[in-house]
Parts: structure tokens; sequence; C-alpha cells
């Protein structure tokens, strides 16, 4: 019988070869191709080069940094909103579903079951001019033309990534509810603590990291989002997923492309580490 | 660039049976060329693959196993042949023939062998050939001009209209830079196969200060900008006929603009990789390309010209007769027809047009 240092290996192994061989190896790529002086795509077999010219390009345009900043502030906004949209939702799973909580969290994931772009393309029907929403709007008096701003729009960008978030923002909350004690709101109960005291003092404590797990499960990708920008946001709506993605495809301009993802690599893990050396997970939980 | 070295499995299974073989004491020095797989792989355009736009290959080819894989851009095209593609065959458009020939890419034409030849004009036989030699088959064409809603916009008649602050919202552009750029040249009466930097320098800011005119720039004609003209969203966009001919057959109030400073056109080619391991299909394959029911098919169900002069000349529909103008003789005289551009130019077209995009 294998003992835990034997079986270690066997455990670990193929996750990490894996993550090696689909997560590490393409990043050390990118990261490889963004030091390529060339202007097109990179002919890995062909004679090298280094030079620091692409990050110049990139830091050297304002227009750049100033959409990664907006595409941080919008990242931010459908985070913080997408969370605090799920955050019911998996409070009642955890406390109030009961024995339902399976056909509740089956519900949930639901949505999951349909291609992430058909939902995001279901959004853009709702929102056009002949759209779910301008139709009811009309039908009840309300607009005599359809409303321009609902869709190619940077609202229409946040509105369509909250709603595919909320789902997977309900997930790492509901887990860390499922982990309170129910005794801890027993005993809250016991020394005289209302429902609003017990769901302050105990329960929202011992819920943050769920819930700042789920609010950077969804601000570190939605950073680098093009796919809902590209079908509902329009010109205005453009994030610098979509400047990285233009690089690769319209302009074949991989080296320029890596490094604006370099730049928006560092840039989010920088702000990560700093959101999490400001919020103190333990001391939140205790 | 140099030419990869390419060694297809098929090239393999040969190389390795033949070593056997040989050590076996068997095959000598026999001079017979190796028999080609009976498959093609078609670097194409998504909706190219549907089989009505290669219905006389399969027809005389039912067994060839004909598979596809797609680049959404030209720039993409050019980076998966680049990156050692093992497609036979590959499509594009005008303006991006001179870099296959440089990178050696690309296989010549023999095209004694092509039964379809003759029905290609000239002009458009032309477009495939670089330094004398034929390497590309000019396959499909069109017009770029403006469409526009008559109910919303007054008559078109430059391209300018795009720039125009009445149709705030209600514009679309195509998300290309090479195309922004012809744009602008057409406008300010630019040569646009020598454009300066401070030339690219006031395009950059002319197109940034348009940005916001757009409700969105189109990458698919038939997926992003036609739903968009059809259901009133967009008033005046950059557009190809297909659309305009899709428009009119739904029965809205569009036209197509003749500009003063003429339309833009444009030529897709195919060509035959230099590692393909089935040139002599491939060459069948782009004759049948040309073929009557394959051109044909094209044009009624795409919108979209076919280089059969036969063809275009049976179009009797007054839809695509008005599409493709073909009732108007000096049209093409007016026509700009798309330039070669060099890697430079691309580079920093390209570029320029994703500055724009992020401002």
């Amino acid at each position: 019988m294998l003992g835990r240092r034997g079986t270690l290996p066997f455990l670990v192994g193929p996750p990490l070869l894996w993550l090696t061989l689909a997560f590490l190896l393409p990043v050390v790529l990118i990261g490889a191709f963004s030091f390529r002086p060339e202007s097109g795509p990179v002919d890995i077999g062909g004679p090298g080069g280094f030079s620091v010219a692409q990050y110049g390009e990139v830091l050297g345009t304002p227009a750049f940094l100033r959409l990664l900043g907006i595409s941080v502030l919008m990242a931010m906004a459908i985070a913080g909103l997408a969370t605090t949209l799920a955050y019911p939702v998996a409070y009642f799973l955890a406390f109030r579903a009961g024995r339902r909580a399976t056909l509740f969290l089956t519900l949930l994931l639901i949505p999951f079951a349909v291609s992430y772009l058909l939902r995001v393309m279901a959004w853009k029907l709702m929102l056009g001019p002949e759209g779910t929403i301008n139709s009811l709007l009309a039908f009840v008096g309300l607009t005599d033309e359809p409303l321009d701003l609902l869709l190619y729009s940077r609202a229409a960008v946040i509105v369509t990534l909250v709603y595919v978030w909320i789902p997977f923002a309900a997930l790492p909350i509901y887990a860390a509810m499922q982990r309170i004690e129910r005794s801890h709101l027993e005993a809250a109960a016991d020394l005289g603590a209302g429902p609003w005291a017990r769901f302050l003092r105990v329960t929202l404590p011992l819920s943050l990291p769920g819930a700042l797990a789920a609010f950077f499960m969804v601000f570190i990708p939605t950073v680098g989002e093009y796919v809902t920008p590209t079908l509902v946001g329009g010109t205005e709506g453009i994030m610098y997923g979509n400047i990285i993605q233009g690089f690769f495809t319209r302009s074949a301009n991989w080296p320029q492309g890596s490094a604006l993802a370099m730049v928006m690599l560092v840039i989010t893990l920088a702000l990560v580490v700093v959101a999490v050396r400001l919020i103190d997970l333990r001391r939140l939980a205790t | 660039m140099p030419p990869r070295l390419h060694i297809g499995r098929f090239t393999t299974l040969l190389a390795g049976g033949g070593l056997l073989l040989s050590a076996c004491g068997g095959l000598g020095a026999s001079a017979t060329p190796a028999p080609e797989p009976d498959e093609l792989l078609v670097l194409e355009w998504s909706g190219y693959e549907a089989e009505d736009f290669w219905t006389d290959f399969k027809a005389a080819n039912p067994e060839t196993d004909v598979a596809f894989e797609f680049g959404d851009t030209d720039a993409a095209i050019l980076a998966q042949m680049q990156g050692g593609s093992e497609a036979d065959v590959f499509h594009f458009y005008t303006g991006w023939q001179q870099f296959y020939v440089d990178a050696g890419l690309v296989k010549e034409i023999d095209t004694s062998q092509l039964t379809n030849w003759d029905k290609v004009p000239e002009e458009y036989k032309a477009l495939g050939q670089i330094d004398g030699k034929q390497y590309f088959i000019p396959w499909d064409w069109g017009f770029t001009s403006i469409l526009y809603n008559t109910e919303e916009v007054p008559e078109v008649t430059s391209w300018d209209a795009l720039f125009n602050e009445e149709y705030a919202g209600h514009v679309s552009m195509w998300n290309d830079g090479p195309g922004a750029v012809a744009v602008s040249a057409y406008v300010n009466g630019w040569d646009e196969t020598a454009i300066t930097d401070e030339q690219l320098a006031q395009i950059e800011e002319d197109w940034k200060a348009q940005k916001d005119l757009n409700a969105f720039y189109w990458s698919g004609e038939y997926t992003d900008l036609c739903p968009a003209v059809m259901d009133g969203t967009v008033w005046v966009a950059y557009a190809w006929q297909g659309c305009y001919a899709t428009a009119l057959y739904e029965g809205l109030p569009v036209a197509y603009a003749d500009p003063e400073e003429g339309r833009n056109s444009w030529v897709g080619l195919y060509g035959i990789s230099a590692d393909s391991d089935s040139p002599q299909l491939a060459l069948e394959f782009l004759d049948m390309k040309l073929a009557e029911l394959t051109c044909g098919n094209a044009v009624t169900l795409f919108y979209y010209g076919c280089a059969n002069a036969d063809v275009m000349a049976a179009i009797e529909d007054p839809i695509l007769i008005e599409a493709f103008g073909v009732n108007d003789p000096d049209i093409l005289e007016t026509t700009n027809f798309t330039p070669p551009v060099t890697e430079e130019q691309r580079s920093a077209w390209t570029s320029m047009w994703e500055r724009v995009q992020a401002d």
C-alpha cells in the first residue's frame, strides 16, 4: 500500500502536467513573443531577436493605457454587481432552500447548458431597437421611439456580463456559507441577537472570503473580455481585450498583441495582490 | 522569410515505407511519382465551406475528403500559412498577393490544365499574376461603397458620408485598417499606395473623430452589418454589395452609392500551397470553383460576383443586376481596385486602426 508520500505524485502529477502544458507554457510563449522585434506572426523556428520596442509602443500609447484603465474599472463594476446580486442567491441556497437546495442549485446552473455565445446573442436581441425591452417600453407607452443607448454601449456590456457571471459568482459564496457552523448562529440568537444582527455579525463576516473569491473570479477574466464587447458594446464599449484580439487577428502582429497581454497580466495580478494584502481575510473570518 | 520545410503525414508515411522497402532490397531507383492522397485541406473564410461553393468538385470527386480550416481576416489567413498550415488551398483577397510569393508559400499554377480558365476575364487573371507568373486564381469579387437608408439619408455622393455628424450613432465602418486608409485616401484625393507618415497621422485623427458616429465597427457582413441595416440601427455603412442585395430582397428603402471618388472593388483569390501534398487535386478543386454551377451559387446565394464571365453575363435577376451594376457600362472606369500593400504599409495601417479603436 502506498504511503502518503507515495500517492502524492499520482495526485498532483497529472494536474500539474496539465497546468504546465495548457497554462504556464502558453503564458511563457506569450511573454517570449512580447520581446520579439518583428511586427507580424512569430516564426517560432526562425531566427530570434530581443527587443523591448513592443513595450515601448504599448506604454507610449496613451490610448492603450487609458483603455486598460477603463477596462479595469468596468471589470470592477461588473465583479461588484455580480457578487452583490449573487450573494442573496447563495444565501437562499445555503439557509432557506433546505432539502430543495440541490434542485435550486441545478436550476442556477442551467444557463451553463446553453452556449456562452448564444446567451450573449440573446441579450443583443433583447437590447436591440426591436428587442424585448424596447418593445415593452413602447407597449406601455413610455417611449415613442426605440432607445438607442440600450445596445452598443458600455452599459450593455456591463449588464450582459453581470448576467453571465451571477451563477459563477454564487458558487464560492454558497460554498463559504455552507461552511458556517449553524451553532454560531444559534449561539448569537441565544445571546439576544436578532436576525439582522446575526447576519451582520456572524453570516456576513464568515461568508466574506467566499464573496471576495467570487469578486476576483469575475474580475480577473473580465478585464480581458472581448467577445461580449464585440457583440453588444459597439464602438463605445470596446475593451482592452478587443485591442489584444485585433493585434493577433486583424493585424497579425503577435509581438505587439503579446506585449499588450503581458501588460494587462501584470496590472491585473498587481491589483489582486494589493487587494489581498489590504483585506485581511483571516481577520474577517474570525 | 525562407520557405518552411513541411513534411506532411502522407509524405512521412511514404518516406518511412520507402526506407523499409529499400532495406528489404526492393524498389530500387523507381521514378514512378507517388500517388496523391485523395484528400484536400482548404484554408477558408467561414461560410465558404458550404458544399454549394464547391459543388462541381464534389460531383466530380464524391469520394474525396475535403476538409476546411478557417481564418477570419486576411491577416489571419496569411499568419496561418506562415505558421505552417497544412492547407493545400488558401483563399484571401486582393492586396495580399505579394506576401505569399515573397514568403515562398504559393505554387505557380499551370493554367493550361484549367478547363474553365478561358471564361475568366483578362483583368481578373492579371490580379493573380506576379512577375508574369500565374500564382493565384481569381474567384469571388464585389464592390465596396456606401450603403444607406434612403428614408433617413439624402442621396450620398461621396465617401465622406461616413464622417457626417448628422448620422451619429447610425454609421457603421468595417473593422479594418487598410479599408479605413482607402476611404481616407478617396476622400482626400490621396494616392492610397503612397500614403506618407503625415497623411497617416491625419487619417488616424480623422477616424478617431469619426469613432463616436458609429454604432459599431462591423466584422461580418451577414452576421453584423446586415441585421443592423434591417432593424434600422445603421443608416450609413461601408458595405459590400452582398448586404445591399440582401436589403433589396427584403424590400428595404436602401441605395448603394456611386461616390464621386469612385467605388472600391475587391477580388478573392485562391492559391495552392507550395507544400501541398495534393497539388493536382488542388488544381482540379480550383478549376471546379470556376465551373458554372459553383460560380452561379456564389452569385445567387451569397450575392458575390464570380470570375466566370459567362455566369455573370447570364444574370437576369433585376436585384442582382442592380447590385453588380451590370447595366452601368461606366462603373468599372470609376472604380478603385484594391492595390497591393507592402509589409510596412500593412503593419503601419493596422496598428493605426488599433489605436483608433482604443481611443
